[in-house]
């Protein structure tokens, strides 16, 4: 049992709009880690620049708001200056993704026990309502008031493309989702990616529309769980089926198609193929992904740096200054 | 109908008189207090009629270098930001200047250090005039102190950034980016054909004609005796600069005994600042630095013998204050007045504190 409570974790007022997704997942945040049972003081929420990004403030861990994009870098040297600290990064879509980009990517190759959390609304919040590298091509916003021309970032492929090891999602409305994802990712050891739908309540309001609500998400998104078969729908009619090289989905009961049929989730699979599809699925033919969709054991940077440390110590011919200077070859002046 | 009248911000004053000033491209992205450049671009949709470009980048850093690219190939192109992203910007600004390549970039300053505030700051003098990236540089900066003058300098900028092969920089701030007045914009110009740009650009990379000498754009020499050659040839075009493009603006100066030194909207809040205390009949003027750099070195000089003493106004901790003092050689007492973090004097404040420094 942990000894905190969500009360714990909370600081302060937060300043975003009513209704804003910064909010749901605030709550959700701070309910996670007081299930973790890690202290507060143990703990640094470190962010870049946005609306969301200011969430270190609520949060009574230690914290950093610091530059656009490169909240990932800063986590980064804050867990490798101090290995002893749960590191969570926050950033949205445009901090993580588009001048963070470059810092999102090797966060996950490089394979740093970091927490990264993308907040993904699909626009530039603050600078009040520009097109984001999520926002779907044609999306109409300020700075593309005929629609954009340009196609979006799938967060998953980013990760996935950077040979990360853990992959979640969860909605913003969704706190028992969102927790979920969240322990798991704390759980994990290394780079943990969760993207969190949420919604721009000003500046682009609906845009997970078909799965904000529980009545949304009983029909248009599956729940996986590693380990049991991948079925959803309302009344869990609905399975995913391999076919071909792509997945698809069947109706239970329907041309002899039994629960049998339906493929088991695997979210320790090295090979992230199967993964990414399940990532990469969307409506209106298939349901959006939800929960942990990779969760693979990977040694972290860290822990690499300390084995190698270890093996170059034991190799090492010289233990005093003494016999490190007779390392090389020596020459007796004479 | 170019003789219009409009009221707009001066952020959509530097938009509007881009695309009337031939303006080939615009890499932006989005950034409290100067949003409305790049948002009012892509509503004109310039691409439509003089074509334009405009295209929101991934990144302040991004942006810059599409510039370079850009003006690699000999195109008027420009970008905008505010303090963070123009920091953002820094290595290609050197980049650019070392290439020795024209370009137009525009500060609506905020107030900093770091992240610091969306409200207006002018603490951006040092990083603008003293270098802000690496290596012996400098960029020809206006000081708009009006939207009449963000859409003028756009043309000037450009201009001035062509005739010497050097990147241009309008450093505005929050308020004269956000505040909405009357102005007259440009007259429409073409953007030059291609065949304009050969013969204006021999080192452009234009692509034609056949027989056109390859030319390789760097500011990378490994040879430190040619390196040399190339700085102090930069060195030359900045003296040159220096005789030829001073620019500043004298507010009741003949018979001033006290001056104040200002620029941009600072400026603005000294003139009613003047105007109130020589209803007190206090002789002072204002001498307003039109270009940052080159500085008005040598009026300033000649004032000293003029005037009692001198007030340096800027919305920072002191930078512009510097170059006065440097100017005026201690000829006479120069102190300087600012506020920070985003908060805007009044002109009682002004005349206040020219009352208990300089008086």
């Amino acid at each position: 049992m942990s000894e905190y409570t969500a009360k714990d974790f909370k600081k302060g007022q937060p300043r975003w709009c009513p209704g804003c997704g910064d909010h749901f997942f605030l709550a959700s945040l701070q309910k996670a880690m007081a299930e973790i049972g890690i202290a507060p003081y143990d703990t640094a929420v470190i962010s870049g620049i946005g609306c969301s990004s200011r969430l270190p403030h609520y949060m009574a861990t230690y914290g950093m708001n610091t530059i656009h994009g490169r909240a990932a870098a800063i986590a980064t040297g804050c867990k490798i200056a101090n290995p002893n600290l749960t590191v969570w990064q926050v950033s949205g879509d445009g901090d993580g993704l588009a001048i963070g980009g470059n810092h999102f990517i090797h966060t996950n190759r490089r394979n740093i026990d970091l927490n990264m959390i993308l907040l993904n609304n699909r626009i530039y919040g603050l600078t009040k309502g520009q097109y984001s590298p999520t926002s779907p091509r044609g999306f109409v916003s300020k700075s593309s008031p005929y629609g954009t021309v340009e196609d979006p970032f799938r967060p998953a492929e980013l990760c996935f493309g950077a040979r990360g090891h853990f992959f979640a999602r969860a909605v913003a409305t969704d706190a028992p989702g969102t927790i979920e994802i969240l322990k798991a990712a704390q759980a994990h050891k290394g780079a943990s990616v969760c993207e969190i739908l949420q919604n721009c309540i000003i500046f682009n309001n609906g845009t997970h529309e078909s799965v904000h609500t529980p009545e949304g998400r009983a029909k248009n998104a599956i729940y996986l769980e590693h380990g049991k078969p991948m079925i959803f729908g309302e009344n869990k009619e609905f399975g995913l089926v391999q076919e071909g090289f792509g997945l698809k989905v069947a109706k239970i009961g329907e041309n002899g198609i039994t629960e049998k049929d339906i493929l088991v989730h695997d979210a320790h699979c090295e090979d992230n193929t199967l993964q990414l599809k399940l990532a990469l699925m969307e409506g209106p033919d298939f349901p959006i992904a939800l929960g942990v969709i990779r969760d693979v054991e990977a040694p972290t940077y860290n822990d690499a740096i300390e084995e190698q440390i270890k093996d170059v110590k034991s190799k090492k011919t010289y233990h005093n200054f003494q016999e490190l200077l007779m390392t090389n070859d020596t020459w007796e002046v004479k | 109908m170019s003789e219009e009248i409009k009221l707009m911000k001066g952020n959509e004053a530097i938009a509007h008189a881009a695309i009337r000033c031939g303006c080939d491209g615009y890499f932006g992205y989005p950034i409290t207090p100067q949003s409305e450049v790049l948002e009012t671009l892509t509503e004109v949709e310039p691409w439509k009629t003089t074509g334009m470009n405009v295209l929101q980048a991934e990144s302040e850093v991004a942006a810059i270098n599409m510039v370079y690219g850009g003006a690699g190939t000999g195109k008027k192109v420009m970008t905008s930001s505010s303090s963070p992203g123009v920091s953002l910007k820094q290595e290609g600004i050197s980049y650019l200047a070392g290439a020795e390549l024209p370009a137009l970039i525009v500060n609506v300053m905020r107030g900093g250090p770091g992240l610091g505030t969306i409200q207006p700051s002018q603490a951006d003098y040092f990083q603008t005039v003293k270098g802000g990236g690496h290596g012996d540089y400098k960029l020809i900066a206006l000081a708009p102190a009006s939207v009449q003058e963000m859409a003028d300098f756009v043309g000037l900028g450009f201009d001035l950034a062509f005739k010497y092969r050097n990147p241009a920089i309008i450093l505005a701030d929050g308020v004269i980016g956000q505040m909405m007045e009357k102005v007259v914009l440009p007259p429409f110009k073409p953007r030059r054909t291609d065949e304009e740009i050969v013969k204006e650009c021999p080192w452009a990379a234009v692509g034609k004609p056949k027989n056109r000498k390859c030319n390789i754009i760097t500011s990378l020499e490994l040879d430190p005796a040619v390196m040399e050659k190339k700085n102090l040839h930069l060195q030359e075009k900045y003296r040159e600069i220096e005789a030829n493009e001073v620019r500043y603006e004298e507010i009741q100066c003949k018979d001033a005994e006290y001056l104040l030194v200002a620029f941009g909207s600072s400026a603005r809040i000294c003139q009613k600042a003047v105007e109130m205390a020589r209803a007190e009949g206090i002789k002072v003027g204002l001498l307003r630095p039109i270009t940052l750099w080159p500085f008005p070195s040598k009026v300033l000089n000649q004032f000293a013998n003029q005037v009692k003493s001198m007030l340096c106004v800027e919305l920072n901790a002191g930078q512009m204050v510097e170059d006065v003092r440097l100017a005026v050689n201690g000829k006479v007492k120069v102190e300087h007045f600012g506020r920070l973090g985003g908060i805007v004097y009044t002109p009682d404040e002004i005349i206040e504190a020219m009352k208990a420094k300089i008086m």
